[in-house]
């Protein structure tokens, strides 16, 4: 499993300042959220908002992400239900728009005509950008958890919570993030001449959070859900028996595994044209 | 080893896009240390042929060698040695020239620092400048660098004076040569004929996805074919004078011109009773040999 080191170290560099402009954003939104939480308690939000809670679409709905008067009582059970929507989301796109062009530009910006008469083989191309890419949705999840954790403790007040649900919750988002980065990864590889796919990117990530929600609310689509990524996470942090499921941790990694798999044999036998 | 072996070797290569026409059973023989031509008009299938020996497109038929390696499965052992030109520069536009070679560098286990510098003074580049903001001649240039800071045995250049001034089109050849000189072989693809005739010793012509004829400048243009011009004391009438390897005649009042590859004698039994005031025969230049098989092959094609 050769990697280019040149190339993995040209594709950390071309996107360096795209990583620090999303991690900065993320990190700051997060402390956002977390202060928000004091305010929530010291004032009367949570009655105000108690409306939607007595609605059972909107209770169902909310539910289906771990949203609770109680929940939101907690710091970590609010964590998770706020993360859902906004890091989440946001940690999504910076994975599939990366993934989506990382290797997509050198097609579409024709530069692959340069890199791949070079002596590398198409593998080791892939290789070292999925590398740079891995390298920065780790790094990604690395300064989350780091400044989850800050926040969790700075504002936590007198709601406690266990920093192990914390870090299974937040291996769950990486992997999420990872799979929906191959989405993008394998999609982008189908487009032709390395077209963008930002629009579909995000057609795909609201898409599949959209099923995942309408399949919580009523027992029929249930299954239905199982055609999205996000009904694969279990947000439900503040279940005592709360932990990382095999099935789950393997269907991301499979998932994963599997469209990395075909983007190999793909890109091993396209045509580059120009 | 088997045999002879070629720098560049190919057998049937064919390539389709779909059912579109690349190249068509493209059998070549490049041979160590020669500067070979490669002409055609645009779409008859040069970039293709280069794409595919290069492994950026895989062929639909037939096989390649270059080195004695197979083109398709030993793409990477081959490149070391390969400096490749292409007709459009794309680089990454956020880089500067330094940056863009040193990247290209890394590639090759050389250090190319000294040679980067010595070319770049040699066609006047400041490498500081972002590819961004290159014109399309000063990215030509870096992409010369490009091709030869590695000191490859092989380059694989097309069109590569496109978008070049004639000066450094001749710097360009005055280095040409002096890697030649040292053993280095070349593949100029170009559809200046010009260029050509003045650079290789033997020379591909392609058409329609296949190769028409391969031949040394030498003997094509020594090929009986004459362009011949003759004025008459009357204004040339109809079909003045027939003879078989006529070719394109044209008549223009007294002055009937023609291209002719027949043998000089039916020529000029043919002329003997007419009023003729001044005959010109002169060698053709390679672009009418050029057109010349052309027009040829499209006869052939009628007949048919």
């Amino acid at each position: 499993m050769k990697v280019n080191t040149n190339i993995y170290s040209k594709e950390l560099k071309r996107y360096r300042n795209s990583f620090i402009a999303w991690s900065v954003s993320i990190s700051v939104l997060i402390l956002m959220e977390m202060a928000f939480f004091r305010f929530l308690i010291k004032g009367d939000m949570l009655n105000l908002m108690k409306i939607f809670f007595e609605n059972p679409f909107w209770k169902k709905a909310l539910a289906a992400f771990g949203w609770s008067a109680d929940g939101l009582t907690n710091i970590l059970g609010y964590y998770g239900a706020r993360n859902a929507i906004y890091i989440l989301l946001l940690g999504i796109f910076f994975s599939i728009l990366l993934a989506g062009k990382i290797l997509a530009l050198e097609e579409n910006e024709k530069t692959a005509e340069f890199l791949l008469t070079k002596p590398v083989t198409r593998l080791e191309v892939v290789r070292s950008k999925l590398a740079a890419f891995i390298t920065y949705l780790l790094l990604l999840n690395i300064i989350i958890l780091a400044i989850g954790f800050t926040g969790l403790e700075i504002f936590k007040g007198d709601s406690d919570y266990r920093p192990v649900a914390f870090l299974i919750y937040s291996s769950y988002s990486f992997l999420l993030m990872l799979a929906f980065g191959t989405i993008g990864l394998f999609i982008s590889l189908l487009m032709k001449r390395g077209r963008p796919i930002t629009n579909i990117s995000i057609g795909i990530v609201f898409g599949g959070y959209l099923i995942d929600i309408l399949s919580r609310v009523t027992a029929s689509t249930e299954k239905f859900g199982y055609l999205s990524p996000f009904k694969f996470i279990d947000t439900g942090v503040l279940r005592p028996d709360y932990g990382l499921e095999w099935w789950r941790v393997l269907y991301f990694l499979g998932l994963s595994f599997l469209l990395i798999t075909l983007t190999f044999i793909i890109y091993k036998k396209k045509d580059i044209l120009i | 080893m088997m045999g002879e072996m070629y720098v560049i070797e190919t057998q049937d290569l064919t390539k389709y896009y779909g059912k579109d026409r690349g190249i068509i059973d493209l059998s070549l023989e490049i041979e160590e240390g020669e500067i070979f031509g490669f002409i055609g008009p645009n779409g008859a299938g040069k970039s293709t042929t280069i794409r595919t020996l290069l492994g950026l497109i895989f062929p639909t038929a037939g096989n390649g060698r270059i080195f004695g390696l197979d083109i398709v499965k030993q793409t990477k052992a081959i490149k070391k040695q390969v400096g490749f030109m292409p007709s459009e520069v794309n680089y990454y536009a956020k880089m500067d020239g330094h940056e863009l070679l040193q990247y290209s560098a890394s590639f090759y286990n050389t250090d190319c620092e000294s040679r980067i510098r010595d070319l770049a003074e040699i066609f006047a580049l400041d490498l500081d400048r972002k590819i961004v903001d290159l014109s399309r001649g000063n990215r030509k240039k870096i992409s010369i660098l490009q091709s030869l800071i590695h000191r490859p045995r092989l380059l694989i250049l097309d069109e590569p004076t496109s978008g070049l001034d004639p000066l450094m089109q001749a710097k360009f050849f005055d280095i040409l040569k002096e890697e030649n000189s040292r053993g280095t072989t070349i593949f100029l693809s170009s559809h200046t004929l010009s260029e050509v005739q003045k650079n290789c010793r033997r020379v591909g012509i392609i058409k329609e996805g296949k190769i028409i004829a391969v031949e040394d400048i030498e003997t094509l243009r020594k090929k009986q074919l004459r362009r011949i011009q003759i004025e008459f004391a009357h204004p040339v009438q109809g079909e003045e004078i027939t003879c078989l390897g006529m070719i394109a005649s044209r008549a223009d009042r007294n002055i009937l011109s023609f291209m002719y590859s027949g043998r000089m004698n039916d020529l000029l039994e043919a002329l003997a009773g007419k009023d003729v005031k001044d005959l010109i025969i002169e060698e053709p230049s390679l672009e009418e040999i050029f057109i010349h098989y052309y027009s040829d092959e499209k006869e052939d094609s009628r007949k048919v």
